[in-house]
């Protein structure tokens, strides 16, 4: 009898579900499955991707990266002009609306900065170099500066210099970013935090025609292989961070295309250069011969990824005739001689726990310095922890990575190899003052061909002190439904959605 | 009358536990290094905005005073701000609790489904190629990790026959029911093979009592005498079994709401913890342990149930 109960409640449950069993497939609508939720749509109060990524879709910049990452191209600012010393920006804003159907104007741009500004911002000192604003009329901002800083004009196309509406800010405070209006090509339709961030179409879209989607979902999914999964059983369209061990298969039913995006990302080992033996740059470097980066490169990140040469990934200024360190065990052991370390030495390195990917290629990195006698044991621990430890200065060797907000190398070279600054080349402590000097430099140098000189310097300084283990540039995986035109993954890690086409 | 007094004592009861689950949390959490204002910052400011932040925050003030405001914040129901959001943490939490307690009583209710025909065919025909089979069935689930058995079941009904989604919540009572039937099944799956046993082993206790044989004498047939007779008496156990379990799959979640990409409580707990976000894990802590508290009021509503004998003390 409660067999047959429970048979039948089964039955039901099982007929309930069989006719939604059909996905319905809605090209009007695009369902991009990411792996992390959105924190706060507020700019200048947050620092992670998935925030960073949902506010460059609904808000829009002054200026903004073109879509290969090489240059700057025109935002809310049909176009703008600088004085030639530098110190004074001037932006003709375009004819554009708030979803609302409010105009953006000069004082919209003010009031947005002013707070990036502020002292509520984590951003500040992105923005403190401007010391003037000024409305010249509706539609031009004038912005001043005490002493040149070009890394200025990158910074504005940053998410945190986002231009909201001056007046609803003003009136509704903080409970503005519940609802949150802006000029992006979408508009912020529901937010099911921990599932899916429903956005619409923006109708007042400055672009004409675009977007072609009605609406885009971001659904979030945190383990890759649901991400896989549910990509194979048709219910969202294009996911981020494919496992790089499915890259092959992904596609293997023919109704996939898997891709790799140049990212501006370096992956490396932090070396604490101010413990022995690390502060003599022989040892740095034998480890650099070491390490047999092509290796791991095939082996454990199949092929999505290419050969660092410094702390800096391929990017704006990069310098081409630098060439990554070989791997050349016998110059390693040459070097650590040289070193007075001919029997090698022990050390140990911090792992990332939870990161599979992060495991392996630490494994590897440990069985190539085994090869030349540097016994490394590994020290799995969590991200937030690593980060605080490698800050103290109490670690001798951390695998770890950066990424650039920008596509000027100003930001990347600032964290990853000046001292002292903010990070002191990211907790090496590793020092170089003609670096320190260049660094200084370019910030008040016009770009040009004279400030990629000194960004080609700098680089080969960093390739030559070898502060770092430089592994590689680890390229973003992504797929999509073969319905889907016009998703890509950009260098700077986000994606624009007004140009997906669902067919 | 004797049902509110029950309920009083019991909140009674739950005060001591609450403020020593709080100050565990609490403390446990700050022993961590790495707080969330550099966490914030990481690689885009410098030690001073760190410290700008951390002041903005209130991390600044002394433990036993951001304790104290901690206790305020429960109090007047706020839970305090979560930092990394920036909302209250009530709100960040509620939004998350129905997909945790839908999961929790679904996998509850499958759970009890799959478990009385089982556990009592076992029983019936006990020592026979049927409770041989069931028994090994279960043992073999009882020893797979969750989140593979979670993969093997969505490969199987997810992906090479259909029927329910990989992943997802849904909208919707019926279509959260599609939904949710996998994940629940995972967890259904092993609290059963804990069931089945308990179960099988006192009905087959019970069976031989003389009160049952007493039933028997009395010309009751079979199925009477099991429905009314060993049925009830053979339950108690079970049932507490059931609820410990139970508590412990409400910290279980975490690993379920993963591979299903659920918007539970677990998920959240993981994402609050990197990201040191102390408001939302002691909020959370409180939640847990509420949650917990009620299965276990539950649980003693169910034995009064099921025998008349048992008074709610």
């Amino acid at each position: 009898m409660r067999k047959r109960l429970s048979a039948a409640i089964l039955g039901i449950l099982m007929a309930a579900a069989a006719p939604l069993a059909t996905m319905a497939q809605d090209s009007s609508t695009f369902r991009l499955g990411i792996y992390q939720d959105a924190q706060t749509l507020d700019p200048i109060a947050s620092s992670d991707n998935g925030s960073i990524w949902v506010q460059l879709l609904i808000y829009d910049t002054l200026i903004r990266p073109s879509k290969d990452g090489t240059q700057l191209e025109p935002g809310l600012a049909e176009s703008w002009t600088s004085n030639a010393e530098g110190t004074e920006f001037t932006f003709k804003l375009r004819d554009a609306k708030f979803s609302d159907g409010t105009p953006v104007t000069a004082n919209d741009v003010i009031a947005s900065l002013k707070r990036a500004q502020g002292d509520q911002s984590n951003w500040k000192r992105f923005f403190a170099p401007i010391t003037k604003m000024e409305a010249v009329d509706g539609k031009t901002v004038k912005l001043g500066l005490d002493k040149p800083f070009t890394p200025l004009l990158n910074n504005l196309a940053m998410f945190s210099a986002s231009i909201l509406p001056a007046k609803q800010l003003e009136e509704k405070g903080a409970a503005f970013f519940d609802a949150p209006i802006g000029s992006g090509p979408f508009t912020l339709k529901n937010w099911a935090r921990g599932n899916k961030i429903e956005l619409a179409a923006n109708p007042n879209y400055w672009q004409a025609g675009k977007p072609s989607v009605k609406q885009a979902d971001l659904m979030i999914i945190g383990e890759d292989n649901s991400r896989v999964l549910q990509l194979q059983a048709g219910q969202i369209d294009a996911m981020l961070n494919v496992p790089v061990n499915q890259m092959q298969s992904i596609g293997s039913s023919g109704d996939i295309t898997a891709k790799v995006a140049p990212v501006f990302r370096i992956d490396f080992v932090q070396l604490n250069n101010r413990e022995k033996p690390f502060d003599d740059p022989r040892v740095r470097q034998a480890l650099n011969y070491a390490v047999d980066k092509e290796g791991i490169i095939q082996g454990i990140l199949f092929g999505t990824a290419t050969p660092a040469t410094s702390s800096m990934p391929v990017m704006r200024y990069h310098n081409e005739e630098l060439k990554p360190y070989a791997y050349d065990p016998a110059k390693a052991k040459e070097l650590l001689k040289e070193a007075g370390l001919a029997d090698g030495f022990s050390t140990n390195m911090l792992v990332t726990s939870g990161d599979a990917t992060a495991q392996q290629v630490a494994a590897a990195i440990q069985a190539n310095l085994q090869e030349v006698g540097v016994k490394a044991e590994l020290q799995l621990i969590e991200s937030g922890t690593q980060w605080d430890t490698t800050k103290s200065g109490k670690y001798q060797m951390s695998l770890s990575y950066a990424t650039s907000d920008t596509i000027d190398p100003d930001q990347l070279i600032g964290f990853t190899a000046v001292n002292p600054e903010r990070a002191n080349a990211y907790h090496t402590e590793w020092k170089n003052e003609r670096l320190n000097e260049l660094y200084a430099q370019e910030r008040v140098t016009p770009d040009g061909p004279e400030r990629e000189k000194m960004f080609k310097e700098m680089e080969q300084l960093v390739h030559d002190g070898a502060p770092y283990i430089f592994l590689y540039n680890k390229g973003a995986t992504y797929a999509f439904r073969n319905n889907v035109e016009g998703f890509e993954v950009l260098p700077t890690s986000n994606w624009r959605l007004e140009d997906v086409v669902v067919k | 009358m004797t049902l509110l007094l029950f309920f009083l004592r019991r909140l009674i009861q739950l005060l001591p536990v609450m403020i020593g689950i709080t100050i565990v949390a609490f403390i446990l959490l700050r022993i961590l290094p790495g707080d969330p204002a550099s966490l914030m910052i990481g690689a885009r400011g410098s030690e001073a905005d760190v410290e700008a932040l951390r002041q903005q925050l209130g991390l600044n003030a002394p433990l036993w005073q951001q304790y104290l405001t901690f206790l305020g914040d429960v109090l007047n129901g706020s839970f305090g701000q979560s930092v990394v959001q920036r909302r209250p943490v009530s709100l960040v939490v509620a939004e998350r609790l129905w997909p945790t307690i839908a999961l929790v009583a679904y996998a509850t209710v499958l759970a009890i489904i799959i478990t009385l025909p089982l556990a009592t065919i076992s029983a019936i025909k006990r020592n026979s190629l049927i409770d041989f089979s069931i028994q090994a069935v279960f043992v073999a689930v009882m020893s797979m990790p969750a989140f593979w058995l979670g993969v093997l079941l969505i490969l199987l009904l997810g992906i090479k026959l259909p029927l329910f989604p990989v992943a997802g919540y849904g909208t919707g009572f019926l279509d959260r029911l599609w939904h949710l039937f996998l994940p629940a099944l995972v967890i259904a799956l092993g609290t059963s093979a804990l069931t089945i046993r308990s179960l099988r082993s006192s009905l087959i206790a019970v069976r031989s009592a003389e009160f049952v044989d007493t039933a028997r004498s009395k010309g009751l047939n079979e199925g009477e005498v099991l429905r009314r007779h060993i049925m009830r008496n053979s339950l108690i156990s079970t049932v507490s079994v059931l609820s410990v379990h139970t508590s412990w799959v409400i910290g279980g979640t975490v690993v379920i709401e993963a591979v299903f990409a659920l918007p539970g409580l677990g998920n959240l707990l993981v994402t609050s913890v990197f990201a040191r976000d102390y408001p939302v894990v002691q909020g959370l802590t409180i939640v847990f342990a509420l949650l917990v508290m009620a299965i276990s009021i539950l649980t003693d509503l169910a034995y009064a149930a099921i025998d008349p004998r048992i008074r709610l003390q």
